[in-house]
């Protein structure tokens, strides 16, 4: 008799260290749905499918596949079991073509390469549904291509199993669609699928059946048709909580800092923000929206003196801030903090302590040749105290600390400065939703105190609840400037793909040019000239 | 039943020294099998090393002289590198580095011992080695903030360059060749120890050389300049992470060209101390510090209190062979590279135990795993 | 006359090609080692290994194909224990390798020292190592002018070079083998998550190359005709290698070029005084040039290479993942 279930995992244990990541967790999958695995960040959730993928072992508990029960000690034996894993970030060679970023891990591949595995792979795609380049390689292709690549790889070595993790996080609107389409498609075919996500929305829209954990904890699974999101968030989150963002109504000041014209190269040379006019105002949060990589990175840099610009301007409270030292910027109270994919990269020194990163902008302020550690451990007491970070001491290395208390360092250093304008970019990148919560309302408290804030983000709801104003950017070009309570995220799905262009809504004027501006005629002037100088440049 | 392993969050101290001595005693039973199969006691030949024949001995102070000159150039040269490595800048270029500053102080030691009193000459070799190997520090390190070049292979093609540098100076006999001894026929190095000499302060018979002092005043004010000052809070930082020194503000290309430039300065003041002391040079002279050094950094983890611990067992190991060797003619002085090979294997593989931990799975479908 | 000077030529060529084949040896089994990802540093001692007991158990067991036999198994020993402590244990590959050097030379000395203090086997008395390791000329092409002496009357061992770096070239870019290791190299992870297996790809692969560094070590103790004093017989040819493998930019079949190209410099030292003589007028000036700087000229040469390829930074067949310990748990 074939089992019920394709997957069983029976009271697994994992831990890194002092750490638990999964604890006593069970989850079944049955043949031919998809299961989607609930959680906030950090809850295991990806933990737990690696065991699945052979990339972890638990330190405890049993896993069945078929009803058999396995032990999966490496990929390998994961794939010899029909199970596939598209991981959040991506497993591709980057050198490689498509095809042979496939054959790599073809179980027989012969001795010698022939040329005939490129039409193979095609071929093979084809009978999927899908359409690829197999000698594209892996380095040029866009996110999509490279997930749809994964897919199809997965399918390849005969997964029956499929688990995807995140896969919506990288994508837009439009191609979730397609995404989840194709997922269908695969469970007609008689695929079992897993898909984690933290998104209720795609939960209700793509599975049959929802597993919740929570802090690494298995909490419970249920039939979607038989919930709503209120319960599935109750269940992530352990109590009721208040699903709205607050966004208080402070009066405005006039703009403090303005960009015209800005464009900026990427690290490749390629044009990565183009010709982008914004402001913000005092007492606003002002949101940039786009697919990952539009150039959001290199804006924030410039804005902060790291990265060289090519043209345009940037004026703060009507000084132009344009070829600036990072210090001199810093100095005028412009603040960034960057939260990059590995959210220890930029603005903190993971090793060191909370200490020594409280003084990491200001050191060089005190006289003599020494450091004053005793200033910083000070400071540091006070954004302990006043955030609430949990940590054992402050010469903790903030390496140490979970992820919402690095951020709150991070976000405590930026605010105790005393900014007026703040710059922040994925400031709740993979934190909890309480965690989450406590940085909209440092934000808010600094908005409400006068301060402007630019608020790059990835979440649209959540931009929808919080900011006053949404840019969005596609390809480095702004797609308009919307209110946030007047638009939707459909609407915002499409200027981020480049469908919609609202730059010209109000035909007075573009997006992003303030009627009182603080820019004189002389520096627009200049401006001009920079630009048919630029051009003449081209030519 | 299977096992598999996982990362340690931390490691008691003491648990450390354990497997640290363990492994380096493990290093020395397998040496002592060695000397067995070769018909040698193992306990009487390592009580000759590790005392370096200083025990009963009536010169043993002229022993422990000849040691700490194998010991300040080590000591010196790993303290300067660890400075470079904090910012995770893979100068392997000691070697080098020490050749050129050697070059640089033998020739203000050859061309002004004559016109100036020994005090300024002596001054002005440590001043010449130090800028002519931090010159050539600071070359790599201006390649790999300008172009991305890769330091750790530039600083070894350089050492080979200065390598043959030093060898060309010692071979070729010619008119503009101050370097060699013309009284020679065939091509030596001038030997100017008895004119320029650092000083010795006689405790006894034992003559301290001040080099010895200096280097632990050096060490001294390295520790304070990495944990205290400013310059050392920028070394971590961009050691740290370079992303988040840029973002602070901090001009990281400079600290690092600035850093190190200060290393191999150090290293041309521990080639101009052994110039000072031994007074003549040699197409051997770096005697490998530049490599050891390496290692020796590395063993101590950048904690300059320890780099002094690791050089003087290092030293040890080193000046002991030499003394046994004199003893056990039959032991090759390969033998002290070989057990420091050894050493270091199983200091690494200790390394392996501290870092992670092996861990067997407690219940699970292992029993009838499919493979 | 004009013959003797074409013959000061041929000789040159020759030269180029008989003392520089180790190099080819150390440098391809270099590229085996770091296409899996790991910079071994150790070539050097590595080589030092492999020469001496491939010398000695070479001559008394009176055959070359053992003696290289035994080349490569000591060498492919010295990369299992390199593979062990860094693939294994995860230690830090630099470290391993200088050390792996020193401890290599430690035991080429030892040995050496050691065999010499009973009795040192001198390679003419073995009838079968003096043989095998003669010329061997290739009929036809050996006939063409100058260069025919000059390229295909070599031993063995040469030839044995050239095609062992052709068949790896071939094996890199075009096996599927080749293709996964190449995989290991750039991304472990992707390689391992595709159910490669890294770790054994790493082993083998280490080991192998090791092991053919070995024989180029035994080919310089057959070259210096096995004469042992206080110099080592690999003489830096280890550190060379390394720098050719970036000059090659990573690929078996232009490392042969580069073993020309260093050879040539090198080859100067030795044959630059003959040239001089034979030809004053044009070559009159390189018996001026001092030896020393034909030697270090590989090292300046790799170092001008580094910096252009990374002003280029396009093309560069240096893997990813070159330097990088690869830990499957790694969070």
């Amino acid at each position: 008799m074939a089992a019920e279930y394709a997957i069983e995992m029976r009271g697994i244990t994992k831990t890194f260290g002092s750490v638990v990541a999964n604890k006593d967790v069970n989850l079944t999958l049955r043949k031919g749905e998809i299961l989607a695995l609930l959680g906030e960040n950090g809850s295991g959730k990806t933990t737990l499918m690696n065991m699945l993928s052979g990339i972890y072992q638990p330190d405890s508990g049993e896993i069945l596949v078929d009803g058999t029960p396995v032990s999966i000690r490496s990929p390998q034996e994961a794939k010899t079991l029909g199970i596939g894993m598209v991981h959040q970030h991506f497993k591709l060679v980057d050198v490689f073509t498509a095809a042979d970023n496939i054959w790599m891990g073809r179980e027989k591949p012969g001795f010698d390469l022939k040329r005939g595995r490129y039409d193979e792979i095609r071929e093979m795609a084809q009978r999927f549904g899908f359409e690829i380049d197999p000698r594209k390689k892996a380095a040029n292709m866009a996110v999509s291509e490279k997930q749809t690549l994964e897919i199809i790889k997965v399918l390849y070595y005969g997964a029956k199993v499929i688990i995807l993790d995140e896969p919506t996080a990288v994508l837009t609107v439009q191609e979730i669609d397609k995404l989840f389409s194709v997922l269908r498609r695969m469970k007609e075919d008689g695929h079992s699928i897993i898909i984690i996500t933290h998104k209720l929305n795609e939960v209700m829209d793509i599975s049959d059946r929802v597993a919740i954990l929570r802090k690494g904890e298995y909490i419970t699974t249920v039939n979607t048709a038989e919930t709503n999101e209120q319960a599935l968030t109750e269940w992530m989150v352990g109590r009721k909580i208040d699903l709205n963002i607050d966004r208080p109504v402070v009066e405005k000041t006039r703009p403090l800092l303005e960009i015209r014209d800005l464009t900026i190269k990427n690290d490749e040379g390629a044009v990565a923000i183009d010709k982008v006019s914004f402001y913000i105002r005092g007492g606003e949060i002002l949101g940039v929206a786009g697919i990952a990589g539009c150039g959001q990175k290199e804006l924030c840099e410039a804005i902060a003196g790291l990265r060289p610009i090519q043209s345009g301007l940037m004026i703060h409270k009507g000084d132009n801030i344009v070829g600036l030292p990072p210090k001199t910027i810093l100095e005028k109270g412009i603040s960034m903090s960057f939260i990059p994919e590995d959210r220890l990269g930029m603005g903190l020194a993971p090793s060191m302590s909370i200490t020594d990163n409280m003084i990491l902008k200001n050191y060089g302020e005190t006289k003599g040749p020494f450091v004053d550690r005793k200033a910083g451990r000070a400071a540091a007491q006070q954004v302990i105290e006043q955030l609430g970070v949990v940590t054992p001491s402050t010469e903790t290395p903030v390496r140490r600390l979970s992820g919402g208390n690095v951020q709150k360092v991070l976000l405590g250093r930026e605010i105790k400065a005393g900014p007026n304008v703040i710059v922040t970019a994925y400031p709740v990148r993979g934190l909890d939703i309480n965690s989450s919560y406590a940085i909209y309302n440092i934000l808010n408290q600094q908005k409400k105190d006068g301060v402007g804030i630019l608020f790059v983000g990835e979440d649209l709801d959540v931009m929808l609840a919080l900011c006053d104003k949404i840019m969005v950017l596609c390809h480095g070009k702004v797609m308009g400037v919307v209110h946030a309570h007047k638009t939707s995220k459909e609407e915002l799905g499409l200027m981020m793909t480049g469908a919609l262009d609202l730059t010209y809504k109000y035909e007075d004027k573009p997006a992003g040019i303030a009627r009182d501006t603080n820019i004189s005629a002389q520096e627009l002037q200049e401006l001009e000239q920079q630009e048919s100088g630029s051009q003449e440049g081209e030519d | 039943m299977h096992f598999h392993i996982v990362k340690r969050d931390s490691c008691p101290f003491w648990k450390k020294l354990c497997l640290y001595l363990a492994a380096v005693a493990a290093a020395l039973v397998l040496g002592g099998l060695l000397l067995l199969v070769m018909g040698v006691d193992p306990i009487a030949y390592y009580q000759r090393m590790f005392t370096m024949g200083m025990v009963g001995n009536k010169i043993a102070y002229k022993t422990f002289e000849n040691y700490l000159k194998v010991f300040v150039p080590l000591v010196l040269t790993s303290v300067a590198l660890s400075l470079a490595f904090k910012m995770r800048f893979w100068n392997i270029g000691g070697e080098g580095q020490f050749i050129l500053g050697a070059v640089a102080a033998a020739a203000v030691a050859l061309k002004l011992k004559d016109s100036l009193p020994q005090g300024v000459v002596l001054i002005l070799m440590c001043l010449a080695g130090m800028a002519a190997a931090g010159v050539y520090g600071a070359l790599a390190a201006v390649l790999k903030v300008k172009f991305g070049t890769n330091e750790t292979l530039m600083t070894l093609m350089l050492n080979y360059v200065a390598l043959y540098f030093l060898i060309f100076l010692g071979e070729t006999q010619a008119e503009w060749n101050f370097f060699l001894d013309t009284s020679s026929a065939r091509p030596v190095f001038f030997n100017f120890g008895k004119e320029v000499a650092f000083p010795r302060i006689m405790i006894g018979k034992f003559g301290l050389n001040v080099c010895v002092l200096l280097t632990l005043l050096i060490g001294v004010l390295v520790y304070c300049y990495l944990k205290y000052s400013k310059h050392g809070y920028e070394i971590a930082v961009v050691g740290d992470s370079a992303g988040t020194a840029h973002y602070a503000g901090m001009k990281v290309n400079a600290i690092v060209l600035r850093t190190v430039f200060l290393s191999a300065c150090l290293i041309g003041l521990a080639a101009a101390f052994k110039v000072g002391t031994v007074g003549i040079l040699s197409t051997s002279f770096t005697d490998d510090v530049g490599w050891t050094g390496v290692i020796v950094a590395w063993l101590a983890q950048l904690n300059t209190g320890i780099i002094f611990v690791v050089s003087a067992l290092i030293s040890m190991l080193q000046h002991g062979s030499t003394v046994a060797a004199a003893t056990f003619a039959q032991v090759d002085s390969s033998f002290a590279d070989m057990l420091q090979g050894a050493i270091l294997f199983l200091v690494l593989a200790a390394d392996f135990f501290i870092r992670f931990q092996v861990v067997r799975a407690q219940k699970g479908g292992s029993v009838n795993g499919n493979g | 006359m004009e013959m003797d000077k074409l013959g000061v030529v041929t000789t040159f060529i020759h030269n180029i090609v008989v003392y520089n084949i180790p190099l080819l040896y150390g440098t391809v089994g270099e590229i085996m080692v770091e296409k899996s990802g790991s910079l071994n540093l150790g070539v050097e001692g590595i080589m030092a290994v492999g020469a001496i007991f491939g010398y000695i158990v070479g001559c008394y067991a009176n055959s070359l194909g053992i003696g290289i036999l035994t080349a490569f198994l000591m060498g492919a020993l010295c990369g299992l224990l390199f593979a062990a402590l860094t693939v294994s244990l995860q230690a830090n590959q630099n470290i391993t390798g200088l050390t792996l050097t020193t401890f290599g030379l430690g035991v080429y000395f030892f040995v050496g020292n050691g065999v010499k203090a009973v009795s040192w086997p001198v390679m003419n008395d073995y009838e079968n190592i003096k043989n095998g390791f003669a010329d061997l000329t290739i009929p036809g092409l050996s006939q063409i002018p100058v260069l025919g002496r000059g390229l295909f009357d070599h031993n063995i061992m040469v030839y044995l070079g050239v095609v062992i770096a052709l068949v790896m070239w071939w094996y890199l870019s075009r096996s599927a083998p080749g293709l996964r290791l190449r995989a290991v190299g750039e991304n472990p992870g992707a390689a391992d998550s595709v159910g490669v297996n890294v770790k054994r790809y790493k082993y083998i692969h280490i080991c192998v190359g090791c092991g053919i560094m070995g024989i180029g070590g035994y080919y310089m103790g057959l070259n210096m005709s096995g004469s042992f004093n206080s110099s080592c017989w690999i003489n830096g040819y280890g550190w060379i290698a390394v720098a050719l493998v970036i000059f090659a930019n990573w690929n078996p079949a232009l490392a042969v070029l580069g073993t020309f190209v260093f050879g040539f410099f090198n080859t100067l030292r030795v044959s630059g005084s003959s040239l001089a003589a034979a030809f004053p007028e044009g070559l009159g000036w390189l018996a001026a040039v001092p030896t020393q700087l034909y030697q270090a000229l590989p090292f300046l040469i790799t170092a001008i290479v580094l910096v252009v390829s990374s002003i280029r930074q396009k093309g560069s067949g240096q893997p990813a993942a070159l330097g990088l310990n690869y830990f499957r748990e790694e969070r």
